[in-house]
């Protein structure tokens, strides 16, 4: 943190980020959740704003908060037990469990991986200008096989999911 | 995992942007499918047929101004023929050309109305509608000018025309035929071959002939589905065979098709006025009848080309100065019957766009 | 009685004050005009603070005298604070009232002038009572609007209902950071300043969705599915007609677009039409405007999703939808018609005044469009998306990324290449769109009006048998 502002900054939007997750699940009303959800979204593409990955949040926010939020209200609108409801069930205890399990994974992974790190000033000296550029030569040049692989798979489920809604020409 | 879909009923009206009028319609819809319609008629019933047994044969006319008020002229006509008939009165051949003159004046206000909310239904904000209301203004300012009033005209009366038109009048008709034609041209120009128009309205609301016949169709839906059929060349009231002119009939029956029906009507109608604006002969404008006609006992029924179909009156006269029974045949009604079947299985839009081209007058169905 | 029957023709009286005072405004603006010449050709304004043409350098100037009285403070302050913190608030807090009181006014205009220009493509005259010429006519509708009753449909989630204007204003808002006024006026001049804008308007999507949703409303469910559903599926054309622009000018940096503009004193209009006219009618359908305004098709299902929204969060609806338009005008400027430069004469013009004469052009277009044009059925739009425009743009894409690496090889004089360019796509364009259209069935000989035959022998069916089988 080189400075106060982005010390206030980076703990707003991890307090938006986390506490929009928090009450994901502690409200009652699925459709609330989904617009807690989409502020979680925009709490993460905030947080990639602060490490400098520019191209990271704007994507975030074009397929999370603009398309996925989307998927999200329908699913809710056409799940038929939902009753909008989203209140107490068996499965709470497990899934606390579970949640603290996977905070335990991730926590140390965080902790205990060394990360690479990078200031400002290193990226300033690197004649940083963006990241697009970098992202684009490796999607196309390194990990053009997994990109690939990519979209064959949003291609399946496109037309998976076209084929199991189509009606029955008669 | 099956899921099921149920259809649900959306309610159209009696307040809403497009039913022209309080008419309301209750649609079964599977998706944007209409499953099935359910028209709901009478929210502008007035009991007019009824109150016109209670009230002399000159004082039932203003009745008929407000039963289709878009075209109150033709109403005028309609009636007043039907008991001319019952009793027996002679027209002056001047009157005769003043009420074509009127008709087929309010054949052309009532069709750049019909034209002008049909476009509004298919979705153009009102444009071609205020296009083609200056026409209908100065029309209508005409009407004011001879009988003073614009739309429940109350022009007609038995025996003749109630007021022969002012001096100021004849100028302003030939100004006004004058320029129409390059007005209509103007709305053909803009509108004939509009793209979005054509996928709008082509293809849609389609009523073959056979359809139109049997549903008792009239007017512009009838020609527009081939069929020439023209009360004022069939059955012609009141000086029409002195005129030339022609009617126009369509080829597909669709929504398009009557909306070019109605606009080369319009152009028949300045030739018919031009006609008969030439050959106005001189003479009286009305005959005279007593206060309180007595018409012999008997039946008569009239029915006049109004600019929605054939609207006819069916008097019955008991000998006294009221009709016992007095009866329209409104054409919107019955062409609204047909509307079901060109609505089912199509959707949403195209259902509104085919009840705009049938062009009805709330008024005319409730009565 | 003449003039009564003829509206149309109208003439602007013209009183000898009238005249005298515009002869005299165009002296005194031909004086101005000659000064400002003198000054811009005598150097006199280069770089100066007072430089008019491009407020960014008074800008700049501020920002670097503001740093300066930062390095002179003390160590402990900046320590905690840091070296820019001065000239960091001061232009967030210059642009964010800059960018809001921008946003505000020109809603308020807007809705002025889009009464008033509707009105005269449909010849009549607009809002003329309140005000002179009707301008204070935004205001009336603000204050009618705002204390209006609060109505909540009942079964309507109260949350969820109030959320959407909201919603929908932010997006509003922050797509007017990165445009481009001046070589050094773009408020928010990211580096991916073009995707930015493509996710920002993605926000509205679902805001709009929960807008018809939380109704309680079978019209409003209705309109909000059909505009979803519209909106996605135009915002895959919209991006890929800026992937063109983007290729052409090696950056996603909104002044850079427009420097690479007027660098090669060569509007993208002119290099790729096809994505120009992409990129306005995916517009369009993601403003919800005529003709792609099936979802709140007025004459079908009442309002769509805004249906029982009243008062103020109407007027937000409204607004906002205004305000889109206004900003779509101003992308299509920034990518498309050179922004700021107009070949060589923002020197003497200041920049923003040429941006602000081409958003103009490009709204008047809009509204042109709306006033005249009837809409599109909502199945109709989804098959022009999706069938015709999202092909050809993968084709146009990767032509333009086709001519960009020929042009990157050989190294020809700029003139010649984008001329070549600029044949070959307009080429393409005319061409590829006639044969799509006809693979995919549309047939213009077979469509083309048939006009009603006239006749004058009546009859019935027969008749009507007959007159088919003549024709």
């Amino acid at each position: 943190m080189t400075s106060i502002g982005i010390a206030i900054g980076f703990y707003a939007l991890a307090g938006l980020a986390i506490g929009s997750s928090l009450l994901v699940f502690l409200t009652r009303n699925l459709l609330h959740a989904v617009i807690f959800a989409i502020l979680a979204f925009i709490g993460m593409a905030g947080l990639f704003v602060t490490l400098s990955a520019d191209f990271l949040a704007v994507s975030q926010i074009m397929i999370y908060a603009g398309a996925i939020s989307v998927l999200l209200v329908f699913a809710v609108m056409l799940t038929p037990y939902a009753s909008r409801d989203n209140g107490n069930s068996l499965f709470a205890p497990a899934g606390v469990l579970v949640g603290l399990g996977f905070a335990a994974l991730i926590g140390f992974i965080a902790t205990q991986v060394a990360w690479p790190a990078f200031t400002g000033g290193d990226l300033e000296a690197q004649n940083f200008t963006g990241t697009v550029r970098t992202i684009g030569s490796a999607l196309l040049g390194d990990y053009a096989l997994p990109f690939e692989l990519a979209s064959v798979l949003l291609l399946a489920a496109l037309v998976g999911a076209i084929a199991l809604v189509r009606e029955d020409e008669r | 995992m099956t899921t099921a879909a149920e259809p649900y009923v959306l309610n159209i009206g009696p307040q809403h942007p497009s039913t022209h009028g309080v008419f309301r319609l209750r649609v079964v819809m599977d998706g944007e499918r209409i499953q099935d319609i359910d028209m709901v008629v009478g929210y502008l019933h007035r009991s007019m047929e009824k109150l016109a047994e209670e009230r002399t044969y000159t004082q039932n006319i203003p009745f008929t101004d407000r039963t289709d008020y878009l075209a109150a002229m033709s109403n005028n006509l309609g009636y007043c023929l039907a008991v001319e008939r019952l009793a027996g009165v002679e027209v002056p051949e001047r009157a005769q050309f003043l009420r074509v003159i009127f008709a087929e004046l309010q054949r052309l206000a009532s069709h750049s109305m019909a034209n002008g909310t049909f476009i509004n239904d298919a979705g153009a904000w009102q444009t071609p509608l205020m296009y083609m209301f200056r026409e209908r203004e100065k029309i209508l300012d005409l009407f004011e000018m001879t009988c003073g009033a614009r739309l429940t005209t109350n022009y007609m009366r038995i025996g003749g025309v109630s007021f022969d038109p002012p001096p100021e009048f004849y100028p302003a008709v030939e100004a006004l035929i004058g320029e129409l034609p390059e007005r209509i041209a103007e709305y053909t120009e803009l509108l004939v071959d509009n793209e979005i128009l054509i996928a709008r309205a082509r293809g849609v609301g389609v009523l073959s002939a056979a359809d139109a016949i049997n549903g008792s169709i009239t007017g512009p839906m009838l020609r527009a589905s081939g069929v020439p059929w023209d009360l004022r060349k069939a059955d012609p009231y009141c000086a029409y065979e002195k005129f030339d002119f022609e009617i126009p009939v369509g080829q597909n029956g669709d929504c398009y098709d009557r909306f070019m029906v109605r606009l080369e009507e319009m152009r028949q109608s300045v030739r018919i006025i031009r006609q008969a604006l030439d050959g106005l002969p001189s003479g009286s404008h009305k005959t005279e009848i007593p206060l309180a006609l007595r018409p012999a006992p008997g039946e008569a029924y009239a029915r006049v080309e109004g600019p929605r179909g054939e609207l006819g009156f069916y008097v019955v006269s008991d000998g006294g100065p009221a009709p016992a029974r007095f009866h329209i045949r409104a054409p919107s009604l019955i062409n609204l019957s047909l509307l079901r079947q060109m609505a089912v299985g199509a959707s949403l839009p195209d259902a509104i766009v085919a009840l705009g081209s049938t062009d009805i007058v709330v008024g005319e169905i409730d009565r | 009685m003449r003039a009564a029957l003829d509206p149309i023709r109208i003439r602007v009286p013209m009183s000898t004050g009238g005249m005298i005072a515009s002869a005299i405004t165009l002296v005194v603006l031909l004086g101005a005009a000659a000064g400002v010449g003198f000054l811009v050709l005598s150097g006199a304004l280069d770089g100066r603070w007072y430089d008019f043409r491009d407020l960014g350098v008074g800008m700049a100037h501020l920002t670097e005298w503001l740093d300066e009285q930062n390095a002179g403070q003390s160590e402990a302050t900046r320590a905690l604070l840091g070296d820019h913190w001065m000239s960091w608030i001061t232009s967030a807090l210059i642009g964010g009232i800059g960018i809001l009181s921008f946003v505000g006014g020109v809603l308020l205009i807007l809705i002025w002038v889009e009464r008033r220009l509707i009105a005269r493509i449909q010849v009549r005259r607009g809002p003329n009572r309140l005000g002179p010429y009707g301008l204070l006519q935004p205001l009336a509708d603000a204050i009618k609007l705002i204390q209006k009753e609060v109505l909540i449909p009942e079964g309507a989630d109260r949350f969820l209902f109030f959320l959407p204007p909201i919603l929908v204003f932010i997006p509003g808002l922050l797509v007017w950071g990165p445009v481009p006024w001046a070589p050094n006026m773009a408020y928010l001049d990211l580096n991916v300043g073009v995707l930015y804008l493509i996710a920002i308007s993605s926000l509205a999507t679902v805001a709009i969705f929960i807008a018809g949703w939380s109704s309680n409303n079978h019209y409003a469910l209705l309109g909000a599915m059909r505009t979803v559903a519209m909106m996605i599926s135009y915002e895959i054309p919209l991006g890929m007609a800026l992937i063109s622009v983007v290729l052409l000018a090696g950056s996603m940096q909104l002044s850079e677009i427009v420097a690479w503009q007027a660098q090669h004193y060569a509007w993208m209009a002119f290099l790729i039409p096809f994505s120009l006219f992409t990129f306005f009618f995916a517009s369009t359908a993601e403003l919800n405007r005529t003709p792609n305004d099936i979802a709140e098709a007025e004459s079908e299902i009442v309002a769509g999703f805004h249906t029982e929204y009243s008062g103020m969060k109407f007027g937000l609806f409204y607004a906002v939808e205004l305000g889109n338009a206004v900003a779509v005008a101003a992308f299509v400027t920034a990518f498309f018609l050179g922004g700021w430069s107009l070949f060589g004469l923002e020197l003497f013009i200041p920049g923003y005044i040429i941006f602000a004469t081409k958003v103009a052009a490009g709204y008047f277009v809009l509204v042109w469009l709306r006033g005249t044009l009837p809409r599109f059925r909502l199945d109709q739009l989804m098959a022009f998306a999706w069938k015709y425009l999202i092909p050809i743009t993968i084709a146009h894409t990767t032509l333009v990324a086709a001519e960009v690496t020929a042009m990157g090889a050989l190294a020809l004089p700029g003139v010649i290449e984008l001329g070549v360019v600029a044949a070959v796509n307009l080429a393409f364009t005319v061409w590829v769109m006639r044969r799509w259209a006809r693979f995919l069935g549309y047939r213009p000989e077979t469509e083309r009006v048939m006009q009603p035959k006239l006749t004058t022998q009546v009859g019935g069916l027969q008749a009507a048998e007959r007159m088919r089988a003549s024709s």
